[in-house]
């Protein structure tokens, strides 16, 4: 049996499609909340919300499960955002969105802010637990 | 195919539309990230979110959360497939269960975001 013909489980792809689909749901559940409370309510003054205040706000970003629901929230979502960009790029009509490189920029770039992201979890506000 | 193909018909514009809300969520939440960075300038150099153009820009974004949201959670229960002992669960009850857990979780991080503040 040719090693061309061999049928193979399309690990990669599984782990897109996993990231992707888990990503979609995380943003679904959470992000409209703090859309609304953090960037409408918040800043309107109709609630208290911790990021109006620098202490509850250090408070907060201080506590490690915090910082890793953060985490969560930010890496699953921007693999979504990768993978759904690339799309809409590949349907407004150009295809070297579908391409390698494409592929590496477009998931590459969700890796970059993952990194970034945990760098600015690490170095803001030393993890607390009190 | 001629570049504007997704303008003709309602169905391809929505279809468009949903994988556009990508780019106003990940703006904003490379903004969240901004806004945590702020804190390392220390308690007189944080300055918290309060201008009306960032009001405005949160209501946009909102919009396009809250259509992704829909849209979303409804396909999960034309994706998942569940068996519970050999019955098939019918999709409107995944539906409802994913809405569902749309409010708990609102709630929960609005209660957070909320009661910290004091």
């Amino acid at each position: 049996m040719n090693a061309e013909h061999r049928p193979r489980t399309a690990i990669d792809h599984l782990f897109f499609w996993f990231m992707f689909a888990n990503g979609g749901v995380i943003t679904a559940l959470l992000m409209p909340v703090h859309v609304l409370v953090q960037g409408i309510l918040g800043p309107l003054g109709v609630v208290p919300v911790v990021d109006q205040h620098y202490d509850t706000y250090a408070n907060v970003i201080g506590n490690p499960l915090v910082k890793l629901y953060l985490l969560v929230l930010i890496g699953f979502a921007f693999f979504h955002f990768a993978h759904r960009l690339r799309y809409l790029l590949a349907d407004f009509g150009v295809p070297a969105a579908k391409s390698l490189p494409a592929q590496v920029i477009f998931y590459g770039g969700a890796v970059v802010v993952i990194l970034v992201t945990i760098w600015i979890l690490l170095t803001t506000i030393p993890i607390s637990f009190g | 195919m001629p570049l504007n193909w997704w303008t003709r018909q309602r169905h391809y514009f929505l279809y468009m539309l949903r994988e556009f809300t990508a780019l106003p969520m990940a703006l904003w939440l490379i903004w969240l990230l901004y806004e945590i960075s702020g804190l390392r300038s220390g308690a007189h150099g944080y300055t918290p979110p309060r201008s009306g153009l960032f009001v405005a820009f949160s209501v946009v974004v909102l919009l396009f959360s809250l259509y992704h949201s829909y849209t979303f959670l409804k396909l999960a229960g034309v994706i998942m497939r569940i068996k519970v002992l050999d019955r098939q669960i019918p999709s409107r009850v995944i539906v409802f269960t994913m809405f569902g857990a749309w409010a708990v979780a609102s709630a929960v991080i609005a209660f957070v975001l909320i009661w910290f503040a004091r």
